[in-house]
């Protein structure tokens, strides 16, 4: 170690987050305390003044997708609306650690996306092509460009799935899920909201097309207004406000290796082969899999997906082929038809969805949280967020993200 | 490099052991961080170094902390070593080879280096809760941190030029499965088996046998007899030194196996009728302070070391035994040599206060006060069920205080339990146990088995399940016994020897507000380490309940999750089994060198050299192209034109016999879905022709539809695509070639004209068809021919036609070809978004139809006009080709993108297909196209989409 | 690895089949009737329960017959199969 830091660092707090019971009554109620539901709390005090607010969860907070996701960070998306919605969240990924006065470990390392396929190459070009012309760092590199960013990749033209060039964003990364959430729900915290673990909501009530209260394990809250922020169990409940979503939940898995020595110094993903790779500070492997094609809300998917994935994995990484899998999981994820997030009103007043994300919500984390806040604040979308509206499945508006997110991150 | 001699190096190897696994007569060498060691046959990787003195194998994880022998099997958390190219190998359970080369891991700065001098350096970091806690006013010094995190990784080396190694996958369909081969497991295996079972019985060590292998003279005559039942049972296969990693759903284990020659490892995918789960128990450490200094060892870990690999595992010891085990650990120690200085019993009060030493234990302090020298202290405080598979059935454990281990609750139908993980007892209740629940595993697999095939009658008839099972009989209980609940006797010690999370980090975090225990797991990052918390689950459970004034009960565990064991990424990955699809014409692309394209799964010649000649021969002469990948589908049946009508926006209801059309296919949200002609080859026999890429969509497409929309539709679907070998044969002189080769089809254009199918016979090869379409623009026929015969029409194609200039061409030049016509391709000039009339398909849909896919859609968008078009483009500079997906630009905005682009050999100028939004769509219009290096050129919108002889009049010639 | 109760072939693996979602949401007999939000519904929302669930199934790699089951979407077993057209089991 050469620079040694300017002083030792301070002591974490003696706490982070009151456990309180929760009020019988708030301005906003957010459900769910995943990275979006605390990040929208965050926002909707910071940005808002509005601090009677309550975040329920079920379990403990950010245990649901948020403790189980792959932390890509990235807005490379091909359409206006979605990088718009997704470089608004990297600017604020910039600055959070110093908002948020917590370190998230965010690291800039840069993302791949590999092409292997004509029209890979052609959906990644023109992803390029778009991003360049919304604001957004991407550059379109060919094999040996790609080797050069991230040696260890197999480039030679005689594999089953031959590299033919890659999306590159250079201000993608990591960073540490964990820790993000927290950060958001101690500053949410520290500016009066209540964070309340271990409350199911069990009903949603609606008095003249108007959202009125929750029921949950911990007893009857009363909200002015609603904000549903639970992923993979948006249908539900929204099911108890009688709405039905265009939104499926699957599993989607993951995994984990052992320790390894720094060698994989990107972020790769690609799309046609269900294959993302990041190797984190601590030196694990983490690649995620493609969705599961069934519906469930059992937070486990099978085999054969991580299998095939693996195969794909080992055709680019050679160099894997010993490393061990630690532990794998997975999560519930909402896919909606179109590939991209909704986010907006509801048909009932004062309700409002966050849902969608599909794969890809990590990224969006404070990006959507500030949104959702201006939404849930002023009772109308934010410019950013206008286009995700529930209606759009009505209107024929759909904001198709497949080539850029379908499987991956 | 030093060498040290086997006869003088194993200074601490006992004489022969009853029970011990080693061959005396086979001595070898291997390599430790590069000397020489001797080991014999049998020896784990570091039974070999105890047995030459050596304490220490690995530094820990943050605090490079010296640590060494612990458990002395795959679970210790110290001995994790990298072998050649070979990360993370467990070198207590990996048997030394001759020729070994093994070094220790984390080794920075050196594995014997002083720990005091490594904290001088870093010292700052360690202390307030290193890495994974976390810090006030991060962004200034997180570039230090990350410098520093990244000396700090421990893990393994992987290189790009390892060796790939062989991995393998088997399927399996035994009747029972049994997880863990200790006298348990064995007794449930052959029970299982002698009831008509077919068992497979997995073992994680390399014989089975489990705790009686370092027993007593009874134990080992135990295990001879059961080792014999289990040879001597029908029926049972045997895999040792393999884990069963992991139960889904339906029963799927996920079983490692690595016991096979030449094989890394290998995944077994067994679809189990009944498991039986009989892993035994795992010792579990005692967190004391000091508790990880090489030298601190468990008393299985010491039985281990003494009866299997006869090492003498220290000099002096003290022995803290609560349980049986422990008291047999000290009958070993006193065999082996050890003096034992002490003896503190768990079973009567206080315990432990601390250990200290350097590099390894020097001394213990007892908690009365006294202080023993000694180089081992032996812990023998208790079990850990190790319930990973149980909890994957869905079983939640529950903490039993008496027995102070958790115990299986719930188990669903087709899982069950023996062994010490159900209960406690001696030897032959615990195998007379077992041999009830094999049997019962038995019995449910043959009713498994009779349910299964009762709901297949014809199946049922043939073939008989497994026999009976015996009348049933109620499993019997097995007891629990009382067992001291001992887990720490202070704050300082090591709950996860993995991770370095003392049990202070854990009440710490309690009090910052991490009180759930998965809260905690992820804030400290205790039971994450390679062992996934087998080792130290219950201790982390037990320190945050003290820390939180709640009992272990409501404390609860973390979930454990799949693999139970490391596996490595090959055996996941197992060896490519995607196929590749060739046409028969194949190996003559070959020979002529034709570059390969990948199309899905296909792969095609893109072209054989010279695309540009390749064009010019089409539009001069005659060429041919392997179009075989094309989608066909042999329809048949009264109700097609129904189906036709149906699945494409056109009509069909007038197609004559020995007529073709070219129709379009929407999804139900109008989006184009993929085009092909279809033909009527007689009364009610059609062919089908969807693109290469789509034909499968295609297929279950139309098998939806005709099975669960419209099953009283008499229609016959067959694909048989690869069951024709097909030919597009293109260009001016196409008539006069296919005029020497069919025989018996007049050819003229007023007997067969353009859009029309004939049937006949080719090159002498009977039931073909062609068909007069034309995707490059010319007078071109599409042959498919019995596939057998493709190869033979080929050549016979260019054999016959050689003095016409006969040219094969590949996807490339017909890219080029069908662009200068203005013909789309599905997926690349449209995208998931698009509908039939934003491709300029309007003249195809046909909205008079009561109904079709995608109508509802297209009504919509017939109303409307502010949806992006496909357009012909051309560059006003024809001399600069914008490439692919080069967006056209309207002031700042983007106003659609170049879908196809080309020179044109036949126009001398480049050529484009474009998506451009409503303003600009007419023709003249001039658009701004944002060429990738951040120039622009300009492009005119063309009146239509062909380029050249947008009349048609070449294809009807 | 989900095991699918295929009523023609007999139970198999998952891999041999592939997932048609919901069952029972048939094409509009009058597309033409359908408000805006009705057609919207058909066209993109389906349910999406956490529990027993209508779906359909194709054993694409086998009989490449369309089948209905009742599967539990959190216990992920097969409560019943059906055939396309027969109405939904009653599951006790």
């Amino acid at each position: 170690m050469t620079a040694a830091p300017d002083g030792a660092p301070q002591e974490h707090p003696s706490w982070l987050w009151r456990n309180p019971d929760p009020k019988p009554s708030y301005d906003v109620v957010i459900i769910g305390a995943g990275g979006h539901g605390l990040a929208t709390a965050y926002y909707l005090a910071a940005e808002h003044g509005i601090t009677n607010v309550a975040v329920v969860e079920r379990g403990w907070l950010a245990g649901g997708n948020m403790a189980r996701n792959t932390t890509i960070i990235r807005s490379n998306y091909l359409w206006d609306a979605s990088a718009g919605i997704y470089e608004h969240s990297l600017k604020l990924w910039e600055g959070l650690a110093e908002a948020l006065d917590y370190d998230i470990l965010f690291s800039q390392r840069g993302v791949l996306n590999l092409a292997h396929t004509l029209q890979d190459v052609r959906e990644g070009i023109r992803r390029v092509n778009a991003n360049r012309l919304n604001g957004i760092d991407a550059e379109w590199l060919d094999p040996q460009q790609v080797a050069d960013v991230c040696p260890i990749v197999d480039i030679s033209p005689d594999t089953r799935y031959p590299v033919l060039g890659a999306t590159y964003q250079p201000r993608g990364g990591i960073a540490k899920h964990d820790h993000v959430a927290w950060a958001f729900a101690r500053a949410a915290d520290a500016m009066g909201v209540d964070l309340v673990q271990n409350c199911e909501v069990t009903g949603i009530d609606v008095d003249r097309g108007r959202v009125a209260g929750l029921r949950t394990s911990r007893g009857p809250i009363t909200a002015g207004k609603v904000a549903l922020c639970a992923a993979g169990h948006s249908s539900v409940l929204a099911g108890m406000a009688g709405l039905r979503l265009p939104i499926q939940s699957h599993p989607l898995q993951a995994l984990v290796s052992e320790l390894l020595e720094p060698v994989h110094p990107c972020v790769v993903m690609s799309n046609a082969v269900h294959v993302y790779v990041s190797q984190a500070h601590k030196g694990e492997l983490v690649m995620g899999a493609g969705v599961d094609a069934y519906i469930s809300y059992a937070q486990r998917g099978s085999v054969h997906t991580i299998e095939r994935q693996m195969s794909a994995a080992l055709e680019l990484f050679p160099i894997f082929a010993r490393a061990h899998v630690l532990r794998t999981w997975a999560g519930i994820v909402d896919v909606s038809p179109d590939a991209s997030p909704i986010l907006g009103l509801t048909p009932v007043e004062h309700l409002y969805i966050n849902c969608g994300w599909g794969t890809g919500g990590f990224k969006a984390t404070p990006g959507a949280g500030s949104v959702y806040a201006h939404t849930i604040a002023s009772d109308a979308p934010h410019p950013l967020n206008a286009p995700f509206s529930l209606e759009r499945f009505t209107t024929g508006a759909l904001v198709d993200e497949h080539g850029a997110a379908a499987v991956a991150h | 490099m030093t060498a040290v001699s086997a006869r003088t190096g194993m200074t601490l190897r006992l004489e022969p052991q009853p029970g011990e696994v080693i061959d005396r007569n086979r001595p070898l060498e291997f390599t430790w961080n590069g000397q020489r060691f001797p080991a014999y046959h049998g020896d784990t990787i570091v039974s070999a170094l105890a047995a030459c003195g050596e304490r220490i194998f690995s530094r820990s994880f943050k605090y490079h902390r010296p640590r060494g022998l612990l458990s002395a099997s795959f679970l210790d958390p110290g001995c994790t070593v990298q072998v050649g190219d070979e990360p993370n190998v467990r070198g207590a359970h990996r048997r030394v080879e001759p020729g070994m080369v093994v070094s220790a891991q984390n080794v920075w700065p050196s594995l014997r280096y002083d720990v005091k001098s490594v904290n001088q350096v870093v010292g700052r970091f360690l202390t307030a809760g290193f890495y994974y806690k976390t810090f006030i006013k991060p962004q200034r010094l997180w570039p230090a941190y990350e410098r520093v995190l990244r000396r700090f990784s421990s893990g393994g080396v992987v290189a790009k030029d390892s060796a790939h190694g062989y991995y393998d996958k088997r399927y399996a369909h035994p009747d029972v499965v049994v997880a863990g081969g200790g006298p348990a497991g064995m007794a449930a295996a052959v029970a299982a088996a002698e009831a008509g079972a077919a068992v497979l019985l997995v073992e994680e060590e390399y014989e089975l046998g489990g705790h009686l292998r370092w027993g007593d003279a009874g134990q080992l005559e135990a295990l001879r007899e059961l080792r014999a039942a289990v040879a001597a049972a029908p029926g049972v296969e045997v895999m040792t030194n393999s884990v069963v990693n992991g139960r889904y759903d339906g029963n799927w284990l996920g079983i490692v196996q690595r016991n096979l020659p030449h094989v890394v490892e290998r995944l077994v995918k067994a679809r189990a009728k009944t498991l039986v789960v009989a892993p035994g128990l795992i010792e579990r450490p005692y967190v004391f302070e000091g508790n990880d200094l090489p030298g601190v060892m468990l008393s299985t870990g010491v039985r281990r070391l003494v009866n299997l690999h006869a090492v003498k595992p220290g000099q002096r010891a003290v022995v803290l035994s609560a349980n049986p085990e422990g008291d047999a650990a000290i009958d070993d120690l006193a065999r082996a040599g050890v003096e034992v200085a002490k003896v503190v019993d768990g079973r009567r009060g206080p315990t432990i206060q601390r250990a200290t030493g350097s590099r390894g234990v020097q001394a213990v302090e007892c908690a009365d006060g006294t202080v023993v020298d000694c180089d081992l202290l032996v812990t023998a405080v208790g079990w850990t069920a190790p319930t990973a598979l149980l909890n994957m059935a869905g079983d939640r454990p529950v903490y039993s205080e008496r027995a102070a281990r958790f115990l299986p609750s719930l188990l669903p139908d087709d899982v069950l339990v023996a062994g010490g993980i159900a209960g406690d007892g001696p030897l032959e209740q615990l195998t007379e146990h077992a041999r009830a629940v094999g049997r019962e595993a038995a019995g449910r697999a043959a009713e498994t088995a009779r349910s299964l095939c009762a709901g297949i009658p014809q199946i049922a008839e043939r073939r008989a399940g497994p026999p009976d099972p015996e009348p049933a009989v109620a499993l019997p209980e097995l007891p629990v016994e009382d067992h001291p609940a001992l887990f720490f006797s202070g704050t300082r010690g090591f709950v996860d020897f993995s991770e370095d999370v003392t049990a202070k980090d854990l009440i710490a975090a309690a009090e910052e507000g991490y009180d759930s225990i998965e809260l905690v797991k992820r804030y400290t990052t205790v039971t994450m380490g390679p062992s996934q918390g087998k080792l130290e689950t219950v201790n982390a459970v037990a320190v945050l309940a003290a820390a939180t004034g709640r009992t272990i009960a409501e404390t609860g565990t973390t979930v454990w999750r799949p693999p139970y064991a490391p596996i490595t990424l090959g055996a996941l990955a197992g060896r490519i089994f995607e196929p590749v699809r060739h046409s028969p014409m194949q190996p003559w692309h070959e020979a002529a060198g034709a570059t390969p394209l990948v199309a899905g799964a296909w792969i095609r010649p893109d072209s054989y050299g010279d695309p540009a000649g390749e064009v010019r021969a089409v539009r001069s002469g005659v060429g041919i192209i392997d179009v075989t990948p094309l989608g066909k589908f042999d329809l048949r049946g009264p109700d097609v034109p129904e189906l036709l009508n149906q699945l494409y926006v056109n009509k069909w209801s007038r197609l004559d016999v020995g007529s073709v059309r070219y129709g379009v296919m929407c999804a139900e949200d109008g989006v184009v879905l993929d085009d092909g002609v279809t033909g009527r080859l007689a009364e009610d026999r059609y062919i089908l022709t969807a693109t290469s890429s789509g034909a499968a969509t295609v297929q279950e497409w139309i098998e939806s539809w005709l099975q669960t929309e419209r099953p009283d539709w008499r229609i016959h679907v067959t694909p048989v695509t690869t069951a024709y070998a097909s030919i597009n044969v293109a260009g001016p002189r196409s008539r006069e070639l296919l005029g020497r080769l069919v025989e018996d089809v007049d050819l003229a254009n007023e007997a067969f004209p353009y859009m029309r199918v004939r049937v006949g016979r080719i090159a002498g090869v009977d039931g073909c068809f062609m068909w007069r379409i034309g995707f490059t623009g010319e007078l071109s026929y599409e042959l498919h021919v019995p596939a057998s015969h493709g190869l033979r029409v080929w050549e016979a194609l260019l054999e016959r036609g050689a003095d016409l200039g006969v040219r094969p061409f590949g996807v490339e030049a017909q890219r080029i070809l069908r662009l200068e016509k203005g013909h789309f391709i599905v997926g690349q000039d449209t995208d998931g978004l698009t509908q039939a009339y934003g491709a300029g398909l309007g003249w195809a849909v046909k909205l008079d139809k009561p109904d079709f896919a995608g109508r509802t859609e297209l009504v919509w968008q017939s109303r409307r006009d502010d949806y992006f078009r496909l357009v012909g483009l051309q560059p006003v500079d024809g001399s600069v080709v914008p490439p692919e997906a080069s967006q056209i630009v309207l002031g700042r905005g983007i106003a659609g993108r170049i879908t196809s682009s080309r020179m044109s050999p036949t126009l001398g100028r480049s050529i484009c297909l474009g998506f451009v939004a409503p303003s600009l769509t007419g023709p003249g219009t001039q658009v701004t196209v944002r060429l990738p290096d951040g120039g622009e050129v300009a492009a005119t919108v063309m009146p239509q989409h062909a380029h050249f002889d947008p009349e048609g009049t070449r294809q009807r010639g | 690895m989900l095991s699918v109760p295929c009523p023609w072939c007999g139970p198999r693996d998952e891999t041999e089949f592939s997932y048609g979602g919901q069952a029972h949401v048939a094409h509009p007999a009058e597309p033409d009737a359908l408000s805006d939000h009705e057609w919207s519904d058909y066209l993109f929302v389906r349910d999406n329960p956490r529990g027993p669930f209508a779906e359909r199934w194709c054993h694409s790699a086998g009989c490449r017959r369309w089948f209905n089951a009742v599967r539990d979407t959190v216990t992920h077993s097969f409560l019943a199969v059906y055939r396309i057209g027969d109405p939904v089991p009653e599951i006790s």
